[in-house]
Protein backbone atom coordinates (compact mmCIF):
# COMPACT_ATOMS: atom_id res chain seq x y z
CA UNK A 1 0.00 0.00 0.00
CA UNK A 2 1.36 3.28 -1.04
CA UNK A 3 0.59 6.50 0.81
CA UNK A 4 0.91 8.54 -2.38
CA UNK A 5 -2.41 7.10 -3.50
CA UNK A 6 -4.10 8.51 -0.43
CA UNK A 7 -3.96 12.25 -0.96
CA UNK A 8 -6.02 12.25 -4.17
CA UNK A 9 -8.83 10.58 -2.20
CA UNK A 10 -8.61 13.01 0.70
CA UNK A 11 -8.55 16.01 -1.64
CA UNK A 12 -11.41 14.62 -3.71
CA UNK A 13 -13.50 13.90 -0.61
CA UNK A 14 -12.84 17.37 0.69
CA UNK A 15 -13.83 19.01 -2.61
CA UNK A 16 -16.84 16.83 -3.28
CA UNK A 17 -18.29 17.05 0.23
CA UNK A 18 -17.86 20.79 0.09
CA UNK A 19 -19.52 21.13 -3.30
CA UNK A 20 -22.29 18.60 -2.81
CA UNK A 21 -23.23 19.11 0.81
CA UNK A 22 -21.67 22.45 1.70
CA UNK A 23 -19.93 21.10 4.80
CA UNK A 24 -16.32 21.78 5.68
CA UNK A 25 -14.27 18.69 6.38
CA UNK A 26 -11.34 18.27 8.75
CA UNK A 27 -8.94 15.41 8.23
CA UNK A 28 -8.05 13.27 11.24
CA UNK A 29 -5.02 11.08 11.84
CA UNK A 30 -3.99 8.50 9.34
CA UNK A 31 -3.74 4.86 10.42
CA UNK A 32 -2.56 1.67 8.73
CA UNK A 33 -4.84 -1.23 9.49
CA UNK A 34 -3.86 -4.82 8.73
CA UNK A 35 -6.98 -6.31 10.24
CA UNK A 36 -10.26 -6.93 8.51
CA UNK A 37 -12.67 -4.03 8.70
CA UNK A 38 -15.72 -4.51 10.91
CA UNK A 39 -18.52 -2.60 9.26
CA UNK A 40 -20.21 0.52 10.52
CA UNK A 41 -23.90 1.09 9.67
CA UNK A 42 -23.30 2.14 6.08
CA UNK A 43 -20.38 1.27 3.81
CA UNK A 44 -19.93 2.28 0.18
CA UNK A 45 -17.59 -0.07 -1.69
CA UNK A 46 -15.90 0.74 -4.99
CA UNK A 47 -13.14 -1.11 -6.79
CA UNK A 48 -10.35 0.34 -8.90
CA UNK A 49 -8.82 -1.51 -11.80
CA UNK A 50 -5.84 -0.29 -13.79
CA UNK A 51 -2.44 1.07 -12.82
CA UNK A 52 -3.83 1.36 -9.34
CA UNK A 53 -5.96 -1.54 -8.23
CA UNK A 54 -7.88 -2.47 -5.13
CA UNK A 55 -10.84 -1.33 -3.16
CA UNK A 56 -11.93 1.80 -1.38
CA UNK A 57 -14.59 1.86 1.34
CA UNK A 58 -16.39 4.87 2.73
CA UNK A 59 -17.92 3.99 6.06
CA UNK A 60 -20.18 6.01 8.30
CA UNK A 61 -23.01 5.80 10.78
CA UNK A 62 -26.63 5.82 9.71
CA UNK A 63 -27.05 9.37 11.11
CA UNK A 64 -24.10 10.64 9.10
CA UNK A 65 -25.35 8.95 5.95
CA UNK A 66 -28.76 10.53 6.34
CA UNK A 67 -27.34 13.95 7.18
CA UNK A 68 -25.12 13.88 4.09
CA UNK A 69 -27.87 12.61 1.80
CA UNK A 70 -30.28 15.22 3.20
CA UNK A 71 -27.89 18.06 2.44
CA UNK A 72 -27.07 16.64 -0.96
CA UNK A 73 -30.67 16.28 -2.02
CA UNK A 74 -31.84 19.44 -0.31
CA UNK A 75 -34.56 17.76 1.69
CA UNK A 76 -34.66 16.28 5.16
CA UNK A 77 -34.60 12.49 4.89
CA UNK A 78 -35.91 10.57 7.88
CA UNK A 79 -34.96 7.06 6.96
CA UNK A 80 -32.24 5.37 4.97
CA UNK A 81 -34.51 4.50 2.08
CA UNK A 82 -33.59 3.84 -1.53
CA UNK A 83 -33.16 7.51 -2.31
CA UNK A 84 -30.88 8.12 0.67
CA UNK A 85 -28.87 4.99 -0.12
CA UNK A 86 -28.48 6.04 -3.70
CA UNK A 87 -27.39 9.51 -2.56
CA UNK A 88 -24.68 8.12 -0.29
CA UNK A 89 -23.49 5.67 -2.92
CA UNK A 90 -23.35 8.48 -5.46
CA UNK A 91 -21.25 10.53 -3.07
CA UNK A 92 -18.77 7.66 -2.90
CA UNK A 93 -18.88 7.34 -6.66
CA UNK A 94 -18.19 11.02 -7.28
CA UNK A 95 -15.38 11.17 -4.71
CA UNK A 96 -13.72 8.10 -6.17
CA UNK A 97 -14.20 9.34 -9.72
CA UNK A 98 -12.59 12.63 -8.87
CA UNK A 99 -9.75 10.87 -7.07
CA UNK A 100 -9.06 8.72 -10.12
CA UNK A 101 -8.85 11.83 -12.30
CA UNK A 102 -6.16 13.11 -9.93
CA UNK A 103 -4.44 9.72 -9.92
CA UNK A 104 -4.49 9.63 -13.72
CA UNK A 105 -2.84 13.07 -13.78
CA UNK A 106 -0.10 11.59 -11.60
CA UNK A 107 0.39 8.78 -14.10
CA UNK A 108 -1.84 6.14 -12.54
CA UNK A 109 -4.82 5.72 -14.77
CA UNK A 110 -7.57 3.45 -13.52
CA UNK A 111 -11.23 2.72 -14.02
CA UNK A 112 -13.70 2.46 -11.20
CA UNK A 113 -16.54 0.02 -10.71
CA UNK A 114 -20.08 1.09 -9.94
CA UNK A 115 -20.65 1.50 -6.20
CA UNK A 116 -22.01 -1.26 -3.98
CA UNK A 117 -23.70 -0.33 -0.73
CA UNK A 118 -23.49 -2.38 2.42
CA UNK A 119 -26.01 -1.64 5.14
CA UNK A 120 -25.57 -3.35 8.48
CA UNK A 121 -23.17 -3.10 11.35
CA UNK A 122 -20.79 -5.80 12.50
CA UNK A 123 -19.94 -7.75 9.34
CA UNK A 124 -16.27 -8.28 8.63
CA UNK A 125 -14.78 -7.19 5.33
CA UNK A 126 -11.41 -8.55 4.44
CA UNK A 127 -9.34 -7.13 1.63
CA UNK A 128 -7.06 -10.17 2.05
CA UNK A 129 -3.46 -9.27 1.29
CA UNK A 130 -4.21 -5.58 0.77
CA UNK A 131 -3.53 -3.43 3.83
CA UNK A 132 -5.87 -0.57 4.47
CA UNK A 133 -5.01 3.05 5.05
CA UNK A 134 -7.73 4.65 7.13
CA UNK A 135 -8.36 8.40 7.24
CA UNK A 136 -11.19 9.91 9.25
CA UNK A 137 -12.93 12.96 7.79
CA UNK A 138 -14.92 14.93 10.33
CA UNK A 139 -17.65 17.41 9.54
CA UNK A 140 -20.85 18.75 11.07
CA UNK A 141 -22.59 15.70 9.61
CA UNK A 142 -20.41 13.30 11.55
CA UNK A 143 -17.44 11.17 10.66
CA UNK A 144 -16.76 9.45 7.35
CA UNK A 145 -13.84 7.02 7.24
CA UNK A 146 -12.01 6.58 3.97
CA UNK A 147 -10.50 3.09 3.91
CA UNK A 148 -8.11 2.63 1.08
CA UNK A 149 -6.80 -0.81 0.13
CA UNK A 150 -5.06 -0.23 -3.17
CA UNK A 151 -1.69 -0.95 -4.71
CA UNK A 152 0.08 -0.37 -7.96
CA UNK A 153 -1.64 -2.50 -10.57
CA UNK A 154 0.05 -5.50 -12.07
CA UNK A 155 -1.36 -4.96 -15.53
CA UNK A 156 0.23 -1.56 -16.01
CA UNK A 157 -3.05 0.01 -16.88
CA UNK A 158 -3.66 -2.06 -19.98
CA UNK A 159 -7.27 -2.98 -19.84
CA UNK A 160 -8.38 -5.89 -21.94
CA UNK A 161 -10.65 -3.55 -23.77
CA UNK A 162 -7.61 -1.56 -24.83
CA UNK A 163 -5.88 -4.55 -26.39
CA UNK A 164 -8.00 -5.67 -29.28
CA UNK A 165 -6.60 -8.62 -31.18
CA UNK A 166 -6.16 -7.57 -34.79
CA UNK A 167 -8.58 -9.53 -36.88
CA UNK A 168 -6.38 -10.24 -39.88
CA UNK A 169 -2.95 -8.86 -39.07
CA UNK A 170 -0.88 -10.32 -41.91
CA UNK A 171 -3.38 -10.31 -44.71
CA UNK A 172 -4.51 -6.75 -44.30
CA UNK A 173 -2.07 -5.31 -46.80
CA UNK A 174 -2.02 -8.10 -49.34
CA UNK B 1 -29.15 -6.70 -16.54
CA UNK B 2 -28.65 -8.96 -19.42
CA UNK B 3 -29.08 -12.72 -19.19
CA UNK B 4 -26.43 -13.30 -21.84
CA UNK B 5 -23.82 -12.47 -19.22
CA UNK B 6 -25.02 -15.35 -17.11
CA UNK B 7 -23.85 -18.42 -18.97
CA UNK B 8 -20.15 -17.55 -18.93
CA UNK B 9 -20.34 -17.44 -15.15
CA UNK B 10 -22.23 -20.70 -14.80
CA UNK B 11 -19.83 -22.44 -17.20
CA UNK B 12 -16.78 -20.95 -15.50
CA UNK B 13 -18.05 -21.94 -12.05
CA UNK B 14 -18.71 -25.48 -13.22
CA UNK B 15 -15.27 -25.81 -14.80
CA UNK B 16 -13.39 -24.25 -11.92
CA UNK B 17 -15.21 -26.21 -9.22
CA UNK B 18 -14.57 -29.38 -11.17
CA UNK B 19 -10.88 -28.63 -11.65
CA UNK B 20 -10.08 -27.16 -8.25
CA UNK B 21 -12.41 -29.04 -5.96
CA UNK B 22 -13.49 -32.08 -7.97
CA UNK B 23 -17.23 -31.52 -7.65
CA UNK B 24 -19.84 -31.09 -10.37
CA UNK B 25 -22.36 -28.47 -9.36
CA UNK B 26 -25.97 -28.61 -10.52
CA UNK B 27 -27.54 -25.36 -11.54
CA UNK B 28 -30.77 -24.41 -9.81
CA UNK B 29 -33.50 -22.06 -10.96
CA UNK B 30 -32.71 -18.54 -12.03
CA UNK B 31 -34.34 -15.64 -10.28
CA UNK B 32 -34.22 -11.90 -10.87
CA UNK B 33 -34.03 -9.67 -7.81
CA UNK B 34 -34.50 -5.93 -7.72
CA UNK B 35 -34.16 -5.58 -3.97
CA UNK B 36 -31.00 -5.66 -1.91
CA UNK B 37 -29.29 -8.93 -1.11
CA UNK B 38 -29.09 -10.12 2.48
CA UNK B 39 -25.77 -11.84 3.01
CA UNK B 40 -25.09 -15.44 3.84
CA UNK B 41 -22.17 -16.15 6.19
CA UNK B 42 -19.50 -15.67 3.54
CA UNK B 43 -19.69 -13.40 0.49
CA UNK B 44 -16.99 -12.87 -2.11
CA UNK B 45 -17.40 -9.58 -3.95
CA UNK B 46 -15.66 -8.88 -7.25
CA UNK B 47 -16.25 -5.95 -9.57
CA UNK B 48 -16.06 -5.96 -13.34
CA UNK B 49 -14.95 -2.90 -15.23
CA UNK B 50 -14.94 -2.67 -19.01
CA UNK B 51 -17.49 -3.29 -21.69
CA UNK B 52 -19.46 -5.10 -19.02
CA UNK B 53 -19.58 -3.45 -15.64
CA UNK B 54 -21.00 -4.25 -12.26
CA UNK B 55 -20.54 -6.62 -9.40
CA UNK B 56 -20.50 -10.38 -8.96
CA UNK B 57 -21.19 -11.84 -5.54
CA UNK B 58 -20.69 -15.43 -4.46
CA UNK B 59 -22.61 -16.30 -1.30
CA UNK B 60 -22.05 -19.44 0.75
CA UNK B 61 -22.13 -20.75 4.30
CA UNK B 62 -19.01 -21.15 6.43
CA UNK B 63 -19.52 -24.93 6.34
CA UNK B 64 -19.54 -24.92 2.54
CA UNK B 65 -16.55 -22.59 2.46
CA UNK B 66 -14.59 -24.91 4.77
CA UNK B 67 -15.53 -27.97 2.75
CA UNK B 68 -14.46 -26.30 -0.50
CA UNK B 69 -11.08 -25.10 0.75
CA UNK B 70 -10.40 -28.40 2.51
CA UNK B 71 -10.73 -30.13 -0.86
CA UNK B 72 -8.91 -27.39 -2.73
CA UNK B 73 -5.85 -27.50 -0.49
CA UNK B 74 -6.16 -31.20 0.44
CA UNK B 75 -6.06 -30.51 4.13
CA UNK B 76 -8.81 -30.34 6.71
CA UNK B 77 -9.87 -26.88 7.77
CA UNK B 78 -11.80 -26.72 11.03
CA UNK B 79 -11.73 -22.97 11.32
CA UNK B 80 -12.46 -20.26 8.80
CA UNK B 81 -9.07 -18.65 9.26
CA UNK B 82 -7.25 -16.32 6.90
CA UNK B 83 -5.93 -19.18 4.76
CA UNK B 84 -9.42 -20.56 4.32
CA UNK B 85 -10.74 -17.06 3.60
CA UNK B 86 -8.08 -16.51 1.02
CA UNK B 87 -8.92 -19.88 -0.56
CA UNK B 88 -12.59 -19.01 -0.92
CA UNK B 89 -11.77 -15.56 -2.27
CA UNK B 90 -9.37 -17.14 -4.74
CA UNK B 91 -12.06 -19.50 -5.92
CA UNK B 92 -14.29 -16.50 -6.65
CA UNK B 93 -11.38 -14.79 -8.34
CA UNK B 94 -10.61 -17.74 -10.62
CA UNK B 95 -14.28 -18.27 -11.54
CA UNK B 96 -14.71 -14.58 -12.33
CA UNK B 97 -11.46 -14.51 -14.28
CA UNK B 98 -12.52 -17.48 -16.40
CA UNK B 99 -15.93 -15.94 -16.93
CA UNK B 100 -14.36 -12.67 -18.07
CA UNK B 101 -12.26 -14.56 -20.64
CA UNK B 102 -15.46 -16.11 -21.97
CA UNK B 103 -17.15 -12.71 -21.97
CA UNK B 104 -14.22 -11.22 -23.86
CA UNK B 105 -14.56 -14.02 -26.40
CA UNK B 106 -18.19 -12.96 -26.84
CA UNK B 107 -17.11 -9.37 -27.45
CA UNK B 108 -17.65 -7.98 -23.96
CA UNK B 109 -14.19 -7.53 -22.50
CA UNK B 110 -13.83 -6.57 -18.86
CA UNK B 111 -11.15 -6.38 -16.21
CA UNK B 112 -11.87 -7.72 -12.77
CA UNK B 113 -11.00 -6.19 -9.43
CA UNK B 114 -9.22 -8.06 -6.64
CA UNK B 115 -11.72 -9.97 -4.47
CA UNK B 116 -13.16 -8.56 -1.26
CA UNK B 117 -14.49 -10.95 1.35
CA UNK B 118 -17.49 -10.11 3.54
CA UNK B 119 -18.07 -12.25 6.61
CA UNK B 120 -21.27 -12.01 8.57
CA UNK B 121 -24.81 -13.03 7.96
CA UNK B 122 -27.69 -10.61 7.60
CA UNK B 123 -25.96 -7.54 6.23
CA UNK B 124 -27.70 -5.89 3.31
CA UNK B 125 -25.79 -5.41 0.09
CA UNK B 126 -27.40 -3.11 -2.40
CA UNK B 127 -26.25 -2.90 -5.98
CA UNK B 128 -28.51 0.15 -6.34
CA UNK B 129 -29.89 0.50 -9.84
CA UNK B 130 -28.38 -2.79 -10.97
CA UNK B 131 -30.86 -5.65 -10.64
CA UNK B 132 -29.42 -9.04 -9.79
CA UNK B 133 -29.68 -12.36 -11.52
CA UNK B 134 -29.34 -15.10 -8.93
CA UNK B 135 -28.31 -18.67 -9.72
CA UNK B 136 -27.84 -21.31 -7.05
CA UNK B 137 -25.16 -23.90 -7.74
CA UNK B 138 -25.60 -27.00 -5.62
CA UNK B 139 -22.91 -29.62 -5.13
CA UNK B 140 -22.02 -32.30 -2.57
CA UNK B 141 -20.33 -29.72 -0.40
CA UNK B 142 -23.25 -27.35 -0.19
CA UNK B 143 -24.66 -24.47 -2.16
CA UNK B 144 -22.96 -21.50 -3.73
CA UNK B 145 -25.25 -18.70 -4.80
CA UNK B 146 -23.99 -16.58 -7.67
CA UNK B 147 -25.40 -13.06 -7.86
CA UNK B 148 -24.76 -11.11 -11.03
CA UNK B 149 -25.42 -7.40 -11.10
CA UNK B 150 -23.97 -6.52 -14.47
CA UNK B 151 -24.79 -4.38 -17.44
CA UNK B 152 -23.24 -3.27 -20.64
CA UNK B 153 -21.20 -0.13 -20.13
CA UNK B 154 -22.73 3.01 -21.57
CA UNK B 155 -19.73 3.86 -23.77
CA UNK B 156 -16.83 1.70 -24.89
CA UNK B 157 -16.09 0.98 -21.27
CA UNK B 158 -12.73 2.66 -21.18
CA UNK B 159 -11.49 5.48 -19.06
CA UNK B 160 -13.77 7.38 -16.82
CA UNK B 161 -17.07 6.71 -18.48
CA UNK B 162 -18.53 5.51 -15.21
CA UNK B 163 -17.91 8.78 -13.45
CA UNK B 164 -20.63 11.36 -13.70
CA UNK B 165 -19.75 15.02 -13.68
CA UNK B 166 -20.05 16.74 -10.35
CA UNK B 167 -23.76 17.24 -10.00
CA UNK B 168 -24.63 20.79 -9.15
CA UNK B 169 -27.52 19.99 -6.85
CA UNK B 170 -25.19 20.75 -4.00
CA UNK B 171 -24.41 24.22 -5.18
CA UNK B 172 -27.88 25.25 -4.15
CA UNK B 173 -26.88 24.22 -0.65
CA UNK B 174 -24.34 27.01 -0.35
CA UNK B 175 -26.29 28.83 2.32
CA UNK B 176 -27.42 25.78 4.20
CA UNK B 177 -25.76 24.31 7.24
CA UNK B 178 -25.77 20.76 8.52
CA UNK B 179 -28.96 19.52 10.13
Amino acid sequence: MNVKFLNPFVEAAYEVLRAETGVAVARGDLALDKHPYVTDDVTVILSLVGRVEGTVFYSMSRETAMALASLMLGERLRELDGLAQSGVAELGNVITGRATVKLADAGYASTISPPTLLVGRGATISTLDFHRLVVPLDSDCGRVLIQLAVREGANRGQTMAALPVPARPALAGS
Amino acid sequence: MNVKFLNPFVEAATEVLQAEVGVSPARGNLTLHKSALTTDEVTVLISLVGQVQGVVLYGLSVATGLALVSRMMSQDFAEFDSLAQSGVAELGNVITGQASIKLAGAGAAADISPPTLILGRGVTISTLDFSRIVVPLACDLGQITVHLALRESPSDGRGLSAVPLLANVGLAAAGRSAP
